[in-house]
Parts: C-alpha cells; structure tokens; sequence
C-alpha cells in the first residue's frame, strides 16, 4: 500500500508525553466522534518519550484499531517535533491536531472541518472558557497572544491551542522545530495561508499532570523578535538588518557633527571624551549591523528555503463546456 | 572487487585508534581477542594509525601476518587526531556491534562481557569508567572538576566520558559525527541523540596510572570542546536563545553604566570624560549588539536549511501490519 494513499479524508495527530490513564479514554472519545464523519480516516498518536507506560497502553490499542499508528521518539523531543512527526506520517486530505491530555473535546473537530471546507486552510481553536488558574496560566497566555498578534500580524486570541485543523498542502510545506508551536499559525502564514479561529471546549484535566508552567518568559520573548525577523525579511535579510541599523546611522551623523564641532571649538586643555566615544558606538553598531545583513544576505541565497518557498497556492479550475 | 566486500561481516568491530599515547599493542590485541574468543564471538580489528605514529606499522604488519583473526590497519596520511581515526575506523567497521578502545590499557578487557550483556538490556552504548581510580589524587581532581563542568553544561551525568573503551550498537556509530575533539563527548552525544547511553564501572589498569600533567594549551583546548558540546546539545535549533541572552546582559549592563554616568555628569557631579567606565560601557554594548546580531545570523541560517533538518529520532513505529488491516478495516472502520 502506498504511503500517499489518497483515500484517507482525515488524519488526527496526537502527542502525547506521560498520559497512560488519558490514552484510552480519549482514544474512545475519538472514536465516537469520528464516527459520524464521512471518509476513512487514520489516527496518528506520536509517543513523545513516555516513560509511565503509555507506550504499552499505545500498543493494545494499536492491535485493536487498524486506523491508529503510534510513533514512539527514542526520548523526549517536545510538542513541536511530535507535531511534526506526525505531519510528515499524515496522509489525509485535512489534518486535525489534538492535546493527548483529553483538555480538548473530540467532539469538536467536526466544527473545525466544517470551516476547512469553507476554505480556510488553517482553523484554530480557540479555549474561550479556560479551566486553568487565572493567575498563572490565563493572564500570561493573554499578553502573549497579544504580543503575538502585535509584533506578527496574525491576531489569534488562542495561539497555544492544539486543537487545530489544516489543509493537507499546509502541513506538508511546515517544516517546525524547536519549540515553535507555540507561534505555528504565524509561522504558517509565512506561507500566505487563510486562518480562522473558532470557539472549542476545554475541560478540566482528569489525569495525570500538566507539562507547561510559567517559566521562560526570555526564550518566548527571544522566539517572538527571531519569528518577527523570519516573517518580513526570511528572503531579504540584509534590508531587515539595515532597518535594524538606521537609527544608529542616523544618531551617529549628528554625534559626528557635534564632535567635530567640539573639536573646533575646544579651548586649549584638551576636549571632552564623551561625545566622540558616543559616536564609535554608534558608527560601530551601524556598521556592523550593515555587515551582518550582508552576510545574512548571502546565508539565505545560498541555502535552500528559496528553492523550496513554501508558498501556498489553491489551483481553481473550471471544467470548460 | 576488493576482500572486504567478499569476507563475511564479523558481530564485532574492534577499533583502535594509534594516535597518541599507545602501549603494547601486541598484547592489546590479543587480551581483548582472547575475551572475545571467549564469548564466543566473532570479531574484526582494525588499527587506525596516524600518520605520526607509523612507527607501529611493522609491528602490527607483523601481528596481521601471524593471527588467525581478522585485523586490517588504516594509515592516515597525515595527523588529524583521534577523533578523525576514530571515524575513519567507523566507516570501515563491518560488525553489527563496533567496540572502541584506546590504544594503550586504560581498563581489564574484561568488561566486554558486561558490556555486551548490557547492550542486549537495551543500552545503545555502553560506555567504560574507570572506578574505583587508582589515579593519584590530582588526576582525579582534574578528572572530577571536568566531568562536574560537562555534567552541569549539558544536563548529563557521565563520570567518565574520556575513557576510549566504549561498545555500541552500530546506529549509534553511524548516526553520531564526531569531529574535533569530540570523541570525548561521544556518550553526550549520544544521549542527546535519544540513545540510551550508560556507563558501566571496570577496573583500572596500572598501565593507565600516569600522572597527567598537560599544558595550559590543552587544558584550554579541553574547555573549548566543553563550550562547543555545551552550544551543540543546548542551542542548536535556536541560536538566538544563546546569543540573544548573552548579549542582551552584556548590553543591558554597558546600558546601564552609561545611563548611570549619563545621569552622574546630568547632575553636575563631576566631568566623566576621564573616566574608564564610559569606555567599559561603551564596550559592552557594542559587544551586545555584535552578539545579539550574530544571534539572529544563527537563526536565518537554521530557518534556511529547516528542510534538511528531522529534529526527532522516532524508535519504534507500532501499526497493525498491513494485511490485516486491510482485512480488518471494514469491520471496525
């Protein structure tokens, strides 16, 4: 049978991490829900590394449902390479994501699907009713989406939803490392894709315990200005860096002028330091930042994301009479 | 065609890597042949022999021509160290298993056995440490306080990562490069590949028992291998983490000498032109900029070649096998 079987309507990713009570209630939720959708469809669960038996509760299943897979990584590698994984396994026409800790509701992907088939490529859900402390989980998530939809353009009020639903093409042009799950609807819409954010459950955890604290807040912060420069300036870097530059240039004209006005004007026991120590910051920061921009430049011509430009197209013909 | 392609595949490779220090390779071979006959298994040698050190040449010719066993030796054609014989030895390496060891008695032969026992456990590596240490006490300080350093830099615990004596299964072997001074970090690597990576205590031999004293050049050679492990285990998906740290702290600190001398001088305090710390501050900050923007350097050349990357190492894929299913897939479907 081959891979890219073309058959196969939906493919549900699930990473799970350390779930081995949630496995098989959620595996029975999923049934049921997929249950009443048309179209074969196949269940991708990816075993991030668990050590708490899930990968034996994965197996039983697996025996049971022809349709799930389970993928099991030599060891922890995190959400975004679990997505990924299961990414490059999916063969269906739309895939569905989902949380493996039963927080999302099965039940909801019908919703998401039906919005896929309205055309958008990417839908997300939203957890609008969060059951999780205010303090902690809620008030961070709130700035940050904002920030997010600030600094990238794409305004969803709910980017750490992994209850999501894409367009087959979508998800063979993701290519997610590190831990950019977090900002996977930007990251896409490097691509130019259609996103839509509609409303889902969430529930409270029955089992086991939650993997994301509040905790670096400078890696978020260091991610956002990194995906902020991929997005405007992935193929033109040098124009980024010169940008980035500007200011310095500009600042160290007029410190230039003001020493050079100093200068003229000292009288006798020497002049001040200050201003023209100033202006070597300032010319150095510039003209750095120009240098690297060049180099970037020359990084990006030569590697291989433009021969690969994930541009998303939807080819619409019409059958002529 | 050449022998090799025709011979069968021994279980085991055996490398040694003649680059430095070496003993008496005769006997070497033969301690470890022996354990291995032992165990009932089959094996190849392969001498790798820097270029430096040709001197062994005849000797081991002469072992080659009297064995009964299987041993080829590999002149490099000039010094690369033991890192490069160690992959040159690698890729000819035809057993399923690939035991390395140093070329000198650093610990009993003996620990094969446990060692393969081990690696049928479910190790992927099995790596030597020489305990209890009949070292004098400055080696072991100096042993102590680099494994402490590797330890916390890369979130391992490995007591031992520069013993030579180390079996694996051959994935691990072709998975892992090693270059540089990297060898030492091979058990590093590896766990941070996803294998699993253990260390099995053997004992000490006296041959092993110099004092080692190096040079500060070594010593600072060593600390940069550590730097380089430490950048490569933690940041190389997301340079900017590493970067973008350093150099925001180094630029928020000139940032705030200036502020401060800015205000000093604002004030009426006193003139500051003639003070150090204007030119410390400007330093900093310029150094931040440079750190920061190589930082992000870092991450275009990792959003490039995002295609070529896996960042996961899947062990297992479970599914029904393919008949079945198709059987079964209109019942439960």
């Amino acid at each position: 049978m081959s891979r890219e079987d073309a058959g196969l309507e939906l493919s549900v990713v699930v990473p799970v991490f350390n779930e081995a009570e949630n496995v098989e209630p959620l595996h029975a939720e999923l049934d049921a829900a997929l249950a009443g959708l048309p179209g074969r469809c196949e269940l991708i669960f990816v075993d991030d590394g668990s050590t708490d038996g899930t990968g034996e509760r994965l197996r039983a299943i697996c025996a049971r449902d022809p349709r799930v897979v389970a993928l099991r990584f030599r060891r922890n590698y995190g959400q975004t390479a679990a997505i990924q994984a299961g990414f490059d396994r999916a063969r269906g026409r739309i895939v569905v994501t989902l949380d493996g800790d039963l927080q999302n509701d099965p039940a909801d992907i019908a919703r998401l699907l039906e919005l896929v088939e309205q055309g958008y490529d990417v839908v997300s859900g939203w957890r609008k009713e969060r059951q999780e402390s205010a303090l902690t989980r809620r008030l961070p998530s709130i700035v940050a989406n904002w920030l997010i939809g600030r600094l990238t353009g794409v305004r969803l009020h709910d980017n750490g939803c992994t209850l999501k639903a894409y367009r087959r093409e979508v998800v063979k042009r993701a290519r997610l490392y590190s831990e950019m799950h977090r900002f996977l609807a930007p990251m896409l819409s490097l691509s130019g894709c259609r996103y839509r954010e509609i409303e889902v459950r969430h529930r409270p955890r029955r089992f086991g315990r939650s993997k994301y604290g509040l905790s670096r807040i400078w890696k978020v912060m260091l991610d956002l200005l990194t995906i902020k420069m991929l997005l405007r300036f992935a193929t033109h870097p040098a124009a980024w860096f010169a940008i980035l530059g500007f200011p310095y240039a500009t600042a160290a004209l007029a410190t230039t002028a003001a020493s050079v006005y100093l200068y003229a004007t000292a009288t006798g026991d020497g002049f001040p330091i200050v201003v023209p120590s100033i202006t070597v910051l300032l010319v150095f920061a510039a003209f750095h930042l120009l240098l690297v921009g060049m180099f970037a430049e020359l990084v990006v011509r030569f590697g291989d994301f433009r021969e690969t430009e994930p541009i998303l197209t939807t080819v619409e013909r019409r059958a002529r009479a | 065609m050449s022998v090799a392609t025709t011979r069968a595949a021994p279980e085991i490779s055996l490398i040694v890597p003649v680059v430095e220090r070496h003993g008496d390779l005769r006997r070497l071979f033969e301690e470890y042949a022996a354990e291995l006959v032992a165990l009932g298994r089959s094996f190849e040698a392969i001498f790798v022999v820097d270029y430096r050190e040709r001197e062994v040449l005849p000797e081991l010719r002469r072992l080659q021509a009297e064995t009964e066993h299987d041993v080829t030796l590999v002149l490099l054609g000039g010094t690369f160290g033991e890192s490069s014989a160690l992959t040159v030895g690698l890729e000819r390496a035809r057993g399923g298993i690939v035991v390395t060891a140093a070329a000198y008695f650093q610990v009993e032969p003996s620990g094969l056995g446990p060692a393969l026992a081990a690696l049928e456990e479910g190790a992927d590596l099995v790596a030597g440490r020489r305990h209890p240490r009949r070292d004098t006490l400055f080696n072991r300080l100096q042993t102590g306080l680099f494994h402490r350093l590797v330890g916390a830099l890369t979130s391992t615990r490995f007591r031992d990562v520069s013993c030579g004596f180390r079996v694996m299964r051959r994935q691990v072997a072709e998975e892992i490069q090693i270059y540089g001074g990297l060898h030492r970090f091979l058990p590093v690597l590896a766990h941070h590949r996803g294998f699993r990576a253990v260390e099995l205590p053997l004992g000490q031999r006296s041959e092993d028992l110099a004092t080692r004293y190096y040079g500060v050049a070594v010593y600072l050679k060593r600390l940069l291998d550590v730097l380089t492990i430490f950048f490569l285990v933690k940041f190389t998906r997301r340079p900017l983490r590493f970067f973008g740290l350093l150099g925001l702290a180094l630029s928020s600190v000139g940032a705030g000498i200036t502020l401060y001398l800015g205000i000093y001088r604002l004030l009426g305090l006193g003139p500051i032109a003639g003070r150090p710390l204007l030119l410390l501050g400007v330093l900093l900050m310029v150094l931040g900029i440079q750190t920061l923007s190589l930082g992000l350097i870092g991450e275009i050349i990792i959003f490039t070649h995002a295609r070529s990357i896996r960042d996961y190492q899947i062990a297992e894929v479970i599914e029904r096998p393919a008949r079945e299913s198709a059987v079964e897939a209109g019942r439960s479907g």
